[in-house]
């Protein structure tokens, strides 16, 4: 095909005339929009805002956690159960820092 | 009447049902393009409400630095890209379609000036343009179907000048020969 018969071709595509929207399109859109809007707010959150979303709770659940490993170390205290930092000192005491240890 | 910046205010303060106005005035030049690389009808209206939906997303990004029918037509681009690639992957799993008899008259005749109306080269370049990849093809229709320079093409599909340029001489390439082999089929 020749550069003439390509440029012919060109020029008779552009003439085509284009698809006309329906008479509701704009309507259409407005209820897509508006759909859109409606949708929940956490899907159109980044990951980080989704974040910051849930901070509080996340704030909660470690502050609770800290709380139990408390309760739960003090109980272990008062029913004589040795705890980590017990052990840590008795290998200090008793070897680490004797003077055949390391 | 007021002008796209004012509009574009009132949406931005809540007023969503002006974004019908923004549509009417934009519509024939989104179904313009999007006719450029999709001949069904009803897909065309599915695309250009798609661009409308994403252009509605994007107005929080719109600094009106440049005119807003360029803004939107980048969209609209955009749009068609996705598509075309869409279908690129399906065109695989099915068969070429046939030309008419007006345009298979015309890719046979030796006759340059022989008459060819828009609909019939729409389908040869329909049919060619498959041999091209889905950025090829965009290339090719901007610059040699709508005339756009080789600046908005770059803006369109996120290439250099220089890369556009390149593009544009190997899809034109791509074309011929796949022009060349419709004569011969």
């Amino acid at each position: 095909m020749n550069e003439q018969k390509l440029k012919k071709l060109f020029e008779a595509a552009w003439s085509e005339t284009a698809t006309t929207p329906s008479v509701d399109f704009a309507a259409g859109v407005l209820r897509a929009v508006r759909r859109e809007k409606q949708t929940p707010l956490r899907e159109t959150l980044s990951a980080f805002d989704q974040l910051n979303l849930l901070f509080p709770k996340l704030a909660c659940a470690a502050a609770a956690m800290i709380v139990l490993g408390l309760a739960a170390d003090f109980a272990l205290t008062v029913a004589g159960v040795p705890n980590l930092s017990d052990g840590v000192s008795q290998i200090s005491a008793q070897w680490l820092l004797m003077p055949g240890g390391l | 009447m007021s002008d796209d910046a004012e509009l574009l205010e009132r949406i931005r303060n809540g007023a969503t049902d002006d974004f019908a106005e923004i549509v009417r005035r934009h519509q024939s030049r989104v179904f313009a393009i999007l006719h450029r690389y999709e001949r069904d009808a009803q897909k065309v209206e599915d695309l250009a409400q798609e661009t409308f939906v994403k252009v509605w997303r994007a107005l929080g990004q719109f600094d009106g630095r440049a005119p807003f029918e360029h803004w939107i037509s980048k969209i609209t681009v955009r749009t068609a890209l996705d598509h075309l690639r869409k279908e690129k992957r399906r065109q695989n799993e099915i068969g070429l379609p046939e030309l008419g008899e007006d345009a298979l008259d015309w890719l046979r005749s030796d006759n340059e000036k022989s008459e060819l109306d828009g609909r019939a080269a729409a389908e040869i370049l329909e049919l060619a343009m498959r041999e091209l990849s889905p950025t090829d093809r965009v290339v090719i229709t901007m610059q040699e179907i709508e005339g756009r320079s080789v600046k908005e093409i770059s803006a369109a599909i996120g290439s250099s000048g220089v890369a556009v340029r390149v593009r544009v001489l190997r899809a034109r390439a791509k074309l011929k020969s796949a022009l060349e082999k419709l004569v011969k089929l």
